[in-house]
């Protein structure tokens, strides 16, 4: 998938700005964050996945959700994030 | 104005959650646990343990276990093994199993969702993380009483087999299993029992001179140089001897007497600091255990304070506690509970040692139960009451 694919999504960035905040997930919580239906986080988060951005564990029925931290795209995107929440505050 | 002087050095070391690095008179306890547990340090994925100690209120019980899980820990860290001691107050967590799960799984998952999923779920959930982080769990599990009043044989039973369901795969979890009396395990079934009561460690109460060493200890980490005298000490110790030697109890009643000896601006805590102190104190009514009270419990528990507050009975019938409740209920603008409900809660009450019930004397007409307040002034538990509920309400 291009960048501007994977990025042209609101809902795709604040995924990983969530998961950035808080370490890990399960999805119904991602989707109750994002205000949107499981369904359509559930798209979005195979999304990042298909491009190694985020992983999961699967424990019983429940899928923890969190960042790949050893995607170099996951380690860019979380410095352009930084940087820019940085920059927003001065 | 004057400034402000304090006998105390360091109030925290009396605090009732503070675990000292050394526990006087539990040595030979404390040894005893690291013999049961050592096979942690030397082949831990090969066996676990299970533990049951028992003690009245104040004898160490909590103690002895934090700073036991602390050392284990800290050794087991050091081999290179990845241990974690883990304590939860079952009451804290209503007795319930899965919130008590939850809150174990929680400690590796932060955010690990609360529903979705049963109790048992929940227990194959906690192997599986400890098996994706090859760890160790010492699970202790305080004021089990709770757990066994609330979830019965079913929940002991799955706590103490859950190795057996996953054959050939590394042991994960040990208990401690912390309560006051054996009692409350002959309400298990026969094989749950048998789980249990392999290995106790029985904790006895502090003798005077036992409770000494111990204040003395307490003083010299909380308080200033030569601010606690040795009759003070002598005096608070001879107290919580006559409260079945807890140790408890008389750390509370030094830090309360700190406290007078400070509002008076005096240098030092004199005897008659202590004696004020033990008659604004009383150790059955231990403020954690109020505290712990479902909202309910507290409003029917300050109904019947307040039942005994406005009159000179010794006794009051279980419905005329209800209609204090009523009041009490109507005053907060909460529904009040059905009668059921309160019955259990005043068996919950009573097993707690803030009410005494019994059945009236035969005789007369049916049977009800009636109420006292033995060891506790009304006026005294409505004040904490009202304070609790009141930090509740904001």
């Amino acid at each position: 998938m291009k960048i501007e694919d994977v990025f042209s999504s609101r809902l795709r960035m604040k995924i990983l700005k969530i998961l950035m905040q808080v370490g890990e997930l399960n999805v119904s919580e991602i989707a109750r964050r994002l205000r949107v239906n499981y369904k359509t986080t559930d798209k979005h988060l195979s999304v990042l996945e298909d491009e190694s951005m985020v992983k999961h564990k699967v424990f019983g029925r429940i899928r923890l959700y969190m960042l790949n931290e050893s995607s170099p795209k996951t380690k860019a995107v979380q410095s352009l994030i930084k940087a820019w929440e940085h920059a927003n505050k001065q | 104005m004057t400034p402000y002087r304090s006998v105390f050095k360091d109030e925290t070391k009396l605090d009732i959650n503070y675990v000292p690095y050394r526990l006087p008179h539990r040595d030979r306890e404390l040894r005893l646990l690291m013999e049961f547990f050592s096979f942690l340090l030397r082949t831990p994925e090969k066996m676990t343990q299970r533990i049951m100690i028992t003690g009245d209120v104040g004898t160490g019980k909590t103690a002895l276990s934090q700073r036991f899980g602390a050392e284990i820990t800290r050794e087991a860290n050091k081999r290179g093994t990845n241990l974690r001691s883990i304590h939860v107050n079952c009451r804290e967590y209503r007795g319930s199993l899965f919130l008590i799960l939850h809150h174990v799984v929680s400690i590796f998952h932060p955010n690990f969702p609360r529903r979705g999923y049963s109790a048992e779920e929940l227990l194959g959930i906690l192997l599986q993380v400890l098996d994706d982080q090859k760890a160790h769990v010492i699970l202790t599990l305080d004021e089990f009483e709770s757990l066994v009043e609330r979830e019965g044989s079913e929940a002991v039973y799955k706590l103490t087999r859950l190795q057996e369901m996953r054959l050939n795969k590394p042991q994960r979890i040990s208990l401690i299993c912390i309560l006051r009396s054996l009692k409350v395990i002959e309400k298990l079934d026969a094989s749950a029992r048998s789980t249990l009561q392999s290995n106790i460690i029985h904790l006895k109460g502090y003798s005077k001179q036992q409770l000494m060493d111990i204040l003395n200890d307490r003083v010299s980490l909380a308080f200033k140089s030569l601010t606690v005298p040795e009759d003070t000490a002598s005096l608070t110790a001879e107290l919580a001897f006559s409260e079945n030697g807890n140790a408890r109890f008389g750390i509370e009643l030094l830090w309360r007497a700190g406290k007078y000896a400070d509002a008076e601006d005096l240098d030092t805590v004199v005897p008659e600091c202590v004696r004020k102190a033990a008659s604004s104190i009383y150790a059955v009514m231990r403020k954690s255990d109020l505290a712990l009270l479902r909202l309910h419990e507290k409003l029917f528990l300050l109904g019947v304070a307040r039942l005994f507050k406005e009159s000179d009975k010794a006794y009051a019938s279980l419905t005329e506690a209800e209609q204090a409740y009523a009041v009490i209920c109507e005053g907060f603008d909460v529904q009040p509970y059905s009668h059921t409900q309160l019955w259990k809660y005043l068996r919950a009450l009573s097993a707690l040692g803030i009410v005494k019930t019994e059945v009236s004397a035969a005789g007369s007409r049916g049977r009800s139960t009636l109420i006292s307040l033995p060891r506790i002034p009304a006026y005294e538990l409505e004040k904490e009451l009202s304070v609790l509920l009141q930090k509740e309400e904001s």
